[in-house]
């Protein structure tokens, strides 16, 4: 008795590990190639970064290999060469928004491999795209694909600026204020009281090197007005710079975090032109200089007056109110001072590297 | 009395094969038991759960869910085995809210804050939520960034949602804490996950 049921428990597992090889050998011998059958795309903006990105996603019968290269000298072609995949059922081309990119275009080019061929609205560059292929899984009804990733480029947007802060317009933005505090510290310190002692700092320096300083408050008060919406009320800020035809506009922010032991400095700007860039990389690594906190980097980000305003444009996370040893330095005058210097400083670098590159005297 | 042992040895070995087969679809992070108690254990056929399970393990679904790095810098995916329902991206976002139990990890929602309600049209999913959003939320744009990527993506895991409006108290909102702009549906951000 014990010993059939042993048997048939043994043929059991030896039937089982021969599907497991079957399996594995049904994967090895690739049949037909594959086939492109159907695309699907979406433009949707960067939750974290606030511009748009396309996506094109091809499935496929089975799994193809993919080379991707912008076309030479104008760089508005994506040309993607698909090896072991033709064109299937997906037809010979599909029209796009022209937001990102016009039309993808199937090309049939011999009995083993095809092109996909994207044609761009505006230019990309290299660091603009990502080509990648995914498995199918049958378990969750989803096939072979192959992925294309498109960033919306950064306007191509020229900016003669002279070298020097002497009659810049620059808009200092204390951030929060009035019926908004801002983020609080574990000592009670609102960040609306550090903001606007930094920029009252930043506005006395610019003023000594002749530079023309719009703030968009004074005093501890709202913008817009007490308890406005977040729109209106940010909309006024960036309105300060753009109705002053402002050259650049500086936001400045204390952070916050749930665990009190983050802290450190971070930039960030919005991808409008490659000024903004180039003017928070140089206010970062000069507020590291002068701030001496741990520097979290420069980022894009959708923050409201970054994308609002018409001029590069930055918003500088000094540190963090949340962490207590920053709480406690960021409300010594000397601090701010420092952070102030900081940011005059990196001012005064981003006019002299936007001299040189566009133009200007 | 030997073979008895033999016999549930191999038993014990058909049976693991068995599990480890069916396991091999799952990802590599580890599975952490269902959180919140679903109400409704319906056994619908869920068209867009990210692993539909082979028939065995047919009354569970696996969900995606972003928390972030201690260092306020990323944010990670955790995976939840939980029972099957018609409401995934609901149980997403109440697994978002829930929180996470990995003490390696910092959930992202501000204290108190409750889904009210989640509905999904053209691809874009409206989520609302309480206003304990804005107003336990610390005021840090690194907290704003974190909070924002993070319920946008753990919704874009599902097929049928590829953009996100977060709303508070049934209206739209235009920032949660005054930096970001989130007046508009927005798309997944792949840059701010840790992989």
């Amino acid at each position: 008795m014990h010993r059939r049921v042993l048997s048939f428990l043994l043929l059991l597992i030896f039937m089982s590990q021969q599907v497991g090889m079957a399996a594995m050998l049904n994967d090895s011998v690739s049949p037909a190639k594959a086939e492109l059958s159907s695309l699907r795309w979406r433009v949707s903006k960067d939750a974290v970064e606030g511009t748009n990105k396309l996506r094109l996603v091809i499935d496929t019968t089975g799994p193809v290999k993919i080379n991707g290269t912008l076309s030479g000298n104008s760089g508005t072609q994506l040309i993607v060469d698909v090896n072991d995949g033709v064109v299937g059922k997906i037809g010979d081309s599909v029209a796009l928004d022209g937001d990102i990119a016009d039309k993808v275009i199937f090309i049939r080019k011999n009995t083993t491999s095809s092109q996909i061929i994207v044609n761009l609205s505006n230019a990309i560059g290299e660091s603009d795209y990502k080509i990648f292929t995914l498995p199918g899984d049958s378990s969750s009804n989803k096939s072979f694909r192959v992925v294309i990733d498109i960033n919306k480029p950064v306007p191509k947007v020229v900016y003669n600026f002279t070298a020097g802060l002497k009659d810049k317009v620059i808009t200092i933005d204390p951030g929060h204020g009035g019926s908004d505090s801002g983020a609080i510290g574990p000592n009670k310190t609102q960040e609306k009281t550090i903001t606007l002692a930094v920029a009252q700092n930043v506005k006395t320096l610019l003023e000594r090197a002749g530079a023309k300083v719009l703030m968009t408050r004074q005093t501890d008060v709202d913008v817009f007005g007490p308890n406005a919406s977040g729109a209106d009320e940010l909309q006024a800020r960036s309105n300060v710079a753009n109705n002053n035809k402002a050259d650049v506009f500086v936001s400045i922010h204390i952070n916050a975090f749930s665990n009190p032991t983050v802290g450190g400095t971070a930039t960030y700007y919005y991808k409008n032109s490659s000024y903004s860039a180039m003017l928070a990389q140089n206010i970062q690594d000069n507020l590291i200089k002068s701030g001496g906190l741990m520097d979290r980097g420069v980022y894009a980000a959708g923050f409201y007056v970054l994308k609002h305003t018409d001029m590069p444009a930055v918003l500088a996370e000094l540190g963090f109110i949340s962490n207590p040893n920053e709480e406690r330095s960021l409300m010594l005058p000397q601090t701010q001072l420092q952070m102030a210097q900081g940011i005059v400083q990196g001012l005064e670098d981003f006019f002299a590297q936007a001299a040189k590159k566009g133009g200007g005297s | 009395m030997v073979t008895r042992r033999i016999l549930f040895a191999l038993a014990l070995m058909l049976l693991m094969g068995f599990i480890g087969g069916c396991a091999e679809k799952n990802t590599a992070e580890p599975l952490v038991p269902t959180a919140p108690a679903q109400t409704d254990q319906q056994q619908a056929v869920v068209p867009n759960s990210k692993d539909n399970p082979s028939p065995s393990v047919s009354a569970t679904m696996s969900v995606t869910v972003y928390s972030a790095t201690k260092d306020a810098m990323n944010l990670v995916a955790e995976h939840y085995v939980i029972p099957k329902n018609t409401h995934p991206a609901q149980s997403a976002i109440e697994l978002l809210v829930a929180g996470t139990k990995n003490t390696d990890l910092v959930s992202v929602m501000p204290a108190g804050t409750k889904l009210r309600h989640i509905s999904i049209k053209d691809k874009i999913a409206y989520v609302d939520f309480s206003d304990n959003l804005v107003k336990n939320n610390n005021g840090g744009s690194a907290s704003e960034i974190l909070l924002v990527a993070a319920i946008v993506d753990t919704l874009t895991e599902f097929n049928d949602i590829q953009k996100v409006q977060i709303m508070v108290e049934g209206k739209k909102i235009d920032t949660i804490s005054g930096h970001m702009d989130i007046g508009e549906p927005l798309g997944r951000s792949e840059k701010i996950i840790k992989k």
